[in-house]
């Protein structure tokens, strides 16, 4: 089942036109990675799907139910955590997840356990200080605490990493990887290793338009190219066997740097083991033979180009 | 309607723990014990006094002079202190970013507005209510003859010119953004009563009326009567303000 549906979606804050023409679809108990730069138009996105901001056409459905500007019902199933969250200064984390609680109808029972195990998983229990000094990671954490306080079926995070120190984004990284078991996940970033972490498949986004989405290891393998890189142990005439290599049909293109070799396969079956099987029956001591992988960082900077 | 006692629960709080209790509660309790006491004593404190060789002649204060310090405190300093207290109420949160969480959990906007609305009122009322029973009780116990027309009504009148302002606040909020929004139309709707004022025909609707026909309530040269329309007015004005926010914060971007 789809939790997002977005069909259509145009969106344009006065001659500026932000959102293109966007579809997409995010299936339950993914973890969802939204990619784009500065200004590709995320936050916009997140927050039409909060009902925060109208449309200019199109539509969208959470859990199969449309959302409506203004008054969006379909909020009950969402847990939101904005970039920069800002909580009651004057109130602690328990008062704040407290006031969450009510609002939303929890009953007593419950909203005193959840408080508890929230607090404890995001590590703020014990913390009886008001909110007023709290550090930004210490906000963001009681930030997901909040959104996840009513067990949503889908938790957006508008760039939950972006303004932590290492420290701080590993802890909201591994609190995100204990809460996608339960809720679907998604979360905008442009730090691409944050994606390759947790996330199972991704959008990105670029200039209002998705320029690429589906799973990460789909994306990884349609983006591969064939490519790999031989490293030599010292002494070995590295110009011979890239003479002999250069023959072979099953390879197209090879460069070598210092001791290593760069070797671009022609996209014959079996190339690769071609490949290990010649050095081999040469004895060309090898010191490291690896297939490339794509990263996401690669694929992003080729696709928003 | 538990989402609405939730909030205001909310509200009430945060009026306790910012200070803006304390703050209101002390200044109109100030006023009230301020008012027939410097009306009691400025005739001595004046005539003590040595003006080379000068003399003041003031004549024997009255109740109505510590009515007239009461109403004059209230409508000048006292409107002062409300506005800016509760100038911000619904401004900062937009701007601080504070109600995002909240209204993402599906609390409906305009239940947002009722609850700022019942909690400031509450606060007003309850220092208005201060102000009004300390002056009572103070010129009760430092002038001799204490009967005056309407005092009930005409307290009742300042009591309700401070709901609408209330209301005329949260309408500013929703209309102007940024941190003084609310602060700053609100205070530019009350210069531009002042002003509607002037014009004689006027004054019969105006509700800035209500707060300055109080003396005149109590000395009996206006009655209940002549303030009718703009009680009536006023209450119109202010639901309607309610109901103005409503629609346009729903429409707010956030």
């Amino acid at each position: 089942m789809s939790i997002i549906e977005i069909d259509q979606v145009n969106k344009s804050f006065g001659e500026v036109s932000v959102i293109k023409d966007l579809s997409l679809r995010v299936e339950e108990h993914a973890v969802y990675g939204f990619l784009g730069k500065n200004g590709a138009g995320k936050t916009t996105t997140m927050k039409m799907l909060l009902g925060f901001l109208k449309p200019d056409s199109g539509e969208i459905k959470i859990c199969g139910e449309k959302v409506i500007y203004g008054n969006a019902r379909t909020n009950r199933y969402i847990g939101y955590l904005p970039d920069v969250p800002e909580f009651y200064g004057y109130m602690t984390p328990k008062e704040y997840l407290g006031l969450c609680g009510e609002i939303t109808g929890l009953k007593k029972e419950v909203l005193q356990r959840r408080t508890v195990e929230m607090l404890q998983l995001v590590g703020l229990e014990g913390n009886n200080r008001r909110i007023r000094g709290f550090s930004r990671g210490m906000k963001q954490r009681l930030g997901i605490a909040q959104a996840l306080l009513n067990e949503p079926k889908l938790l957006i995070c508008d760039e939950p990493t972006s303004a932590l120190d290492p420290v701080g984004r590993k802890e909201i990284l591994d609190i995100l990887s204990i809460a996608k078991g339960k809720t679907t996940v998604v979360f905008s970033t442009h730090i691409l290793s944050d994606v390759e972490r947790i996330c199972d498949s991704v959008g990105i986004l670029d200039q209002g338009r998705l320029a690429l989405q589906g799973k990460v290891a789909d994306i990884k393998n349609s983006y591969r190219k064939d490519v790999i890189e031989v490293d030599l142990s010292s002494g070995y005439p590295i110009d011979r066997i890239m003479k002999l290599l250069k023959e072979k049909p099953y390879i197209s293109e090879i460069t070598s740097n210092d001791l290593r070799l760069h070797i671009q396969l022609s996209g014959q079956e079996k190339a690769a083991s071609q490949v290990l099987r010649f050095l081999s029956e040469e004895e060309v001591p090898l010191l490291r033979y690896e297939i490339m992988e794509p990263s996401i960082e690669n694929v992003f900077l080729e696709v928003v180009q | 309607m538990r989402a609405f006692f939730v909030f205001t629960k909310k509200e009430l709080v945060e009026q306790l723990r910012t200070y803006k209790s304390l703050i209101l509660l002390s200044v109109f309790f100030l006023f009230g014990m301020m008012s027939p006491l410097l009306a009691k004593l400025l005739p001595e404190i004046l005539s003590g006094m040595e003006l080379q060789g000068m003399k003041i002649e003031i004549p024997e204060p009255t109740v109505l002079d510590a009515y007239g310090q009461f109403f004059k405190n209230l409508t000048q300093m006292g409107l002062l202190a409300t506005l800016l207290v509760f100038g911000g109420i619904l401004s900062n949160e937009m701007s601080k970013g504070t109600l995002i969480n909240i209204l993402a959990k599906g609390l409906p906007r305009y239940t947002v507005l009722l609850s700022k609305f019942t909690a400031a009122v509450l606060l007003w009322s309850a220092s208005y209510g201060l102000a009004a029973g300390v002056n009572y009780g103070y010129t009760e116990y430092l002038f001799e003859n204490t009967a005056v027309h309407n005092l009930g009504f005409s307290l009742f009148c300042l009591w309700l010119f401070g709901c609408f302002i209330i209301a005329v606040i949260l309408l500013s909020s929703t209309i102007l953004s940024g941190n003084f929004g609310g602060l700053i139309l609100s205070a530019g709707a009350i210069v531009v009563m002042l002003i509607l004022n002037i014009f004689p025909g006027l004054e019969k609707y105006n509700p800035i009326t209500l707060a300055s026909k109080n003396v005149a309530l109590l000395l009996g040269t206006a009655t209940s009567a002549d303030l009718t329309w703009n009680v009536v007015i006023t209450c119109l004005l202010t639901l309607g303000s309610l109901l103005l926010s409503a629609i346009l914060f729903h429409r707010k971007r956030i």
